[in-house]
């Protein structure tokens, strides 16, 4: 079963290949995404709740990234010269890169975890270059080169790391399974366990997106198709987060967490400061918000560094609001681009006023500044009593600084694109999103746009209010104040 | 076997030609592919996977790359940004490093360490050293490669999806890489990657 409810996605929308008809197709590719999300709800019970959780993510944003898709584009779509730049094997791509991060959240071991996380890969690279401009291909290739490097070393580690399990006496067949080798406190080689988890660990962060692994991801998540960017930013930076916690998990076993918790809260703390920095220069909204992943990564960095089971709830609840935050303002981007043919923020003015897509940019910027009652609020609250607990106070410090300068530059931006009278300057039609031409398709194609929007939204708000667990949060704090009471 | 490996490295590193540089690839792959069989010989699955990899790697990759090259002269110099007497001390200082590595405690008991680290230091030393995306395709290979050789030492017998990762990294380098520089070629010939850099800041 594990196998078909990894493998749907791709398959649906090979599937939807045959159908000969524009309507039916478009009918289909939905219907298809819709079972292929629900398929996962078989596996509850068989996987363990991280993966759940991260399952559940990839999910939900792969169906309403293949819905926005189906509404964007229209009939004429493909004027790259490239084969990736036709329709249907944008949504085969879309289709694979969606099972590869299912892999990666559903696998058992690490072999699997970095077979999916490098078929992302696979797929996206074409993704991200699919309007074939210069520029696109020049991210794509910058993508490239810096994610196989950093999963090169990741494999590398992963390599060292079945060196130490079997070494420990672990089940040859189960050298890899995260499960199995946290069975064994004892490890056999603790220098090389040290190397092996520190490899994986710079190797994941670098497909995370991490500062100084970083610099691929603004140019490859601005330079994406929207709904694609949303799927970037939202869920593939979170499935390399989501190998970091399972490294994490295994190097607790092997004794070296200390080392693996200050590499990751200086490389968080770095992430949210540099990042926040180069927010507020930015001049192209998509960038922008390729670079508040950034910001956002480094702040799970650095709650998963601060550790502890408040560090990790606070990483755990970032990386959900995160994926639904930042996927909603790449779908109004897209929506955004569309409309005004540029996302260059100073050419976008009032718009509030367009109705749709402005006011779901305005909520996608607010949740991601980490205002109440968004989901990112009670995580990066979460974060600071982490971080008093860990008595980590200078990268606490720098991230809160970070975080500061994010929050200056959404809000100006957010002011800046939001009031005013509505005007789009030096309009060039893009090659990747074409304008609906009849009026069917322009309701059918705003209705898809807003309502997949409109949803991550919803969720993300729902999820500041009902799915926050509340009770673990009294607890928690609880939790802090004994912390600090019983602090030297 | 290690002076072979040796003077391959060097020859990725100083040479700026593409077809010189093709056949160092080929031999280092091919001697390190020798080096590490035993531990391919484990299953019919692993060696199966082991002949795709070194398939992809030793013969699809560099053709691919030579008959991009005839179609594309321009592209056949590597560029490098480092005068070759840098680049020849760039590769002394990796055999050295390479020594070095072995008296580390993490790697001390593992075998051939130092050829290991030597051929990943080569791999990521082409991606430092030339300014040709086609380097860079080479340069992933030979990362590849030192990884799977990494694999051959430190684990025999690991389990397939090993195997497979490594195969998959050749896959991904290749297809990829080859795909995106069929595209990229039309913007640029001489595919440097200096005309890469609109994208800043």
């Amino acid at each position: 079963m594990m196998a078909w409810v990894i493998a749907a996605p791709l398959l649906s929308a090979i599937l939807t290949i045959a159908f000969r008809n524009r309507e039916a197709r478009r009918f289909a590719r939905v219907v298809l995404a819709a079972i292929a999300a629900a398929l996962p709800l078989s596996l509850v019970g068989t996987i363990d709740g991280l993966s759940g959780t991260f399952t559940a993510i990839v999910s939900v944003l792969g169906f309403l990234a293949t819905v926005f898709s189906t509404g964007t584009f229209t009939p004429d779509w493909g004027v790259g010269r490239a084969i990736w730049s036709r329709k249907s094997v944008y949504f085969v791509l879309l289709g694979a890169f969606w099972s590869a991060m299912l892999l990666v959240v559903l696998a058992d071991n690490f072999a699997a975890l970095w077979l999916g996380i490098s078929a992302t890969t696979l797929a996206t690279a074409f993704l991200v270059g699919f309007s074939g401009e210069a520029a696109a291909l020049e991210a794509a290739w910058k993508y490239l080169v810096l994610c196989s490097v950093g999963i090169g070393f990741a494999l590398l580690g992963i390599v060292a790391l079945a060196h130490v399990a079997i070494a420990a006496g672990i089940d040859p067949r189960l050298t890899l399974s995260w499960t199995a080798i946290a069975g064994h406190t004892t490890p056999a080689a603790p220098s090389l366990a040290q190397l092996a988890t520190v490899l994986m660990l710079v190797g994941f962060a670098t497909k995370a997106g991490l500062f100084p692994m970083h610099a691929w991801l603004p140019d490859a998540h601005s330079k994406a198709p929207a709904p694609i960017s949303a799927l970037l930013s939202g869920v593939l930076v979170s499935c390399a987060l989501y190998a970091i916690m399972r490294t994490l998990e295994v190097g607790a076993a092997l004794g070296v967490s200390p080392l693996l918790h200050q590499i990751l809260v200086w490389l968080g703390a770095a992430s949210v400061i540099v990042a926040g920095a180069l927010m507020l220069v930015q001049r192209d909204l998509k960038r922008m918000l390729a670079y508040s992943t950034v910001e956002h990564a480094g702040i799970v960095a650095l709650a998963l560094g601060f550790g502890g089971s408040l560090g990790f709830l606070a990483a755990l609840l970032h990386v959900v609001g995160h994926a639904f935050a930042k996927s909603a303002a790449f779908f109004a981007a897209g929506m955004v681009q569309r409309d005004f043919s540029t996302t260059t923020l100073g050419k976008l003015r009032g718009l509030w006023q367009r109705g749709g897509s402005g006011r779901l940019l305005l909520a996608a910027l607010v949740a991601l500044s980490g205002m109440p009652p968004f989901g990112l609020f009670v995580s990066e609250l979460l974060l600071v009593f982490a971080g008093i607990a860990a008595h980590q106070w200078v990268p606490l410090g720098l991230g809160l600084t970070g975080i500061a300068l994010a929050f200056a530059a959404i809000a100006r931006n957010a002011i800046e694109i939001e009031s005013g009278t509505a005007k789009a300057q030096g309009i060039e039609s893009s090659p990747a999103l074409e304008i609906p031409r009849t009026v069917e398709q322009r309701i059918a194609a705003r209705l898809a746009s807003v309502a997949s929007g409109a949803i991550a939204v919803a969720l993300i708000g729902a999820l500041g209010i009902a799915v926050v667990p509340w009770t673990s949060l009294g607890t928690s704090l609880l939790r802090i104040a004994a912390t600090l009471e019983s602090a030297p | 076997m290690e002076v072979v490996v040796l003077v391959a490295g060097a020859i990725l590193l100083v040479n700026g030609r593409t077809f010189q540089v093709l056949i160092a690839y080929v031999v280092l792959s091919a001697v390190v592919g020798a080096l590490g069989i035993t531990a391919a010989l484990a299953s019919p699955a692993t060696f199966a996977l082991f002949a795709v990899a070194t398939v992809l790697k030793v013969v699809l990759a560099p053709l691919g790359i030579v008959l991009f090259v005839r179609a594309n002269p321009a592209a056949a110099d590597l560029r490098p940004s480092i005068p070759a007497p840098g680049r020849l001390l760039i590769v002394i200082a990796f055999a050295l490093l390479a020594k070095v590595v072995t008296r580390l405690p993490a790697v001390a008991t593992v075998p051939m360490a130092d050829l290991v680290a030597f051929v990943v230091l080569c791999g990521v030393g082409m991606l430092i050293i030339h300014r040709n995306l086609l380097a860079h395709m080479v340069g992933l290979l030979v990362l590849g490669i030192g990884i799977g050789f990494a694999a051959s030492m430190l684990a025999p017998g690991l389990p397939e999806p090993i195997e497979l990762g490594t195969a998959f990294d050749a896959l991904v380098a290749t297809v990829i890489g080859l795909a995106l520089v069929r595209a990229i070629v039309v913007h640029d010939p001489l595919l440097d990657v200096e005309s890469l850099r609109r994208l800043r800041g």
